[in-house]
């Protein structure tokens, strides 16, 4: 009975261990709380999705914050992707106050730029597939090459986070605005060759 | 998943019972003909129906301490993969696509975006420079200096959801709104009573808090090793309101 008892007790360790090992790591993708399902309302937009703004003399409560501990003088705002759809562009002007752009896919964050990083005041990343972008240096003009930020990303959904820094809370309402000024806009194939001109 | 260790015990103690009733009888030298038989032929009636009970209880036992185990991993905080530096704790890969899987159920379970490498960096700190946990009701002086970055903010926040009664009141400074020495040096005192200079204000009457120092566009997300204890400011107990 006793080293019977003790096998099962045994067997049922090993099988702890297994179920917590595949528990941790289902986690993520059936989460339905995650940045990335929640991101997914935004598809449809053409600007980022308000995670946080910054409270302001009119309004003090951010209302559609869901972050757990957000930063009390940094404006969030993501934009989730679809690269079934077309590659994604992001573009952003710079302005005085720091911006910093992370695109997300479902294992993390791979790809991060600050606006330091921007040509003559503008940042511009377009997110592909593999096969998006092969198509995309096919149709390079040579005497023309694009200026884009191109990033291939390793899965067809994600999000890019948007964040502005306001350093002084007299510019929390140019943060929040700053962040709304971002464009998250589908590239469709058609468009591609003729963008370099535009 | 306390109804999962609910039946798990009940499970356990039942089994804890018959094997020790098993084993009375035959060990008791002064039972009967009768109990002997009776015991003999019930031990041998619970070894053919304990095979199930103990896969049971394997099953049940796996199911449980795994279910628990998992859930206590991934709730609240990163269980690892920080950077200790004294009193501080930098967390440099919990956003990137290296990030550990504890990580990533966590920022999952929680709906967090970290910060990525590129972005910025997060060090936390929950308790002062000699180990004792950071309490609302004490004043603290953090002094020194920060690691290179172009902003950085420093936020302070108790354990929970804020209390909607209290005032809202500063949570956090900039690198911009900071009074500084003339040699780029600040100190900022964290309390419950008001002080001069720069004063964060503890969020709640009680309990522990935390500290989130929060790094932007910096360079050492990338190499947390050339971080020590001097790059970061010294964290200090000056005194509690009993």
């Amino acid at each position: 009975m006793r080293p019977r008892f003790l096998f099962a007790t045994l067997c049922g360790l090993v099988l702890a261990g297994l179920v917590h090992i595949v528990t941790v790591l289902a986690i993520p993708a059936l989460s339905e709380s995650d940045a990335l399902t929640r991101s997914g309302t935004s598809e449809s937009l053409d600007h980022p999705q308000r995670i946080y703004t910054l409270s302001t003399g009119d309004n003090p409560a951010p209302a559609e914050a869901w972050l757990p501990i957000p930063d009390p003088s940094v404006a969030v705002g993501v934009c989730a992707y679809n690269l079934e759809d077309g590659p994604m562009r992001v573009s952003a002007r710079t302005g005085p106050q720091m911006l910093s752009l992370a695109v997300h896919g479902r294992r993390g964050a791979f790809y991060a730029v600050t606006d330091q990083a921007a040509v003559r005041g503008a940042l511009d990343l377009v997110i592909l597939t593999r096969a998006q972008y092969d198509e995309a240096l096919a149709n390079d003009d040579e005497n023309e090459p694009s200026r884009d930020v191109r990033i291939v990303a390793p899965e067809r959904q994600g999000y890019v986070v948007v964040r502005v820094i306001a350093a002084l809370p007299s510019q929390r309402p140019a943060a929040n605005e700053a962040v709304q000024a971002v464009s998250c806009t589908i590239d469709s194939p058609s468009e591609e060759p003729a963008k370099p001109n535009g | 998943m306390t109804s999962v260790s609910e039946t798990l015990g009940r499970l356990r103690a039942p089994r804890a019972e018959t094997a020790e009733g098993a084993g009375r009888p035959s060990g008791g030298s002064v039972g009967g003909l009768v109990g002997r038989t009776v015991g003999r032929s019930a031990g041998r009636f619970l070894r053919k129906t304990s095979n199930v009970g103990l896969v049971l209880y394997a099953l049940a036992l796996g199911a449980g301490l795994g279910l628990a185990s998992a859930d206590w991993a991934t709730r609240g905080g990163y269980p690892f993969g920080g950077v200790s530096i004294g009193p501080w704790t930098a967390w440099p890969r919990t956003g990137s696509v290296g990030a550990d899987p504890y990580a990533r159920a966590v920022n999952a379970r929680r709906g967090e975006i970290p910060l990525a490498v590129g972005e910025g960096m997060l060090v936390t700190a929950a308790t002062d420079d000699s180990g004792a946990t950071l309490d609302a009701t004490c004043t603290y002086r953090l002094a020194g200096v920060t690691p290179p970055a172009r902003a950085w903010t420093l936020t302070i926040a108790g354990r929970g959801a804020r209390d909607p009664a209290r005032p809202p009141m500063r949570e956090g400074f900039t690198s911009t709104e900071i009074l500084r020495e003339r040699d780029g040096r600040f100190v900022i005192m964290v309390g419950p009573e008001v002080e001069p200079g720069n004063w964060l204000p503890s969020p709640r009457a009680s309990g522990p808090v935390r500290l989130a120092l929060r790094l932007y566009d910096t360079p050492v997300a990338a190499s947390t090793g050339s971080l020590d204890r001097d790059s970061l400011p010294a964290i200090t107990r000056l005194g509690c309101r009993s």
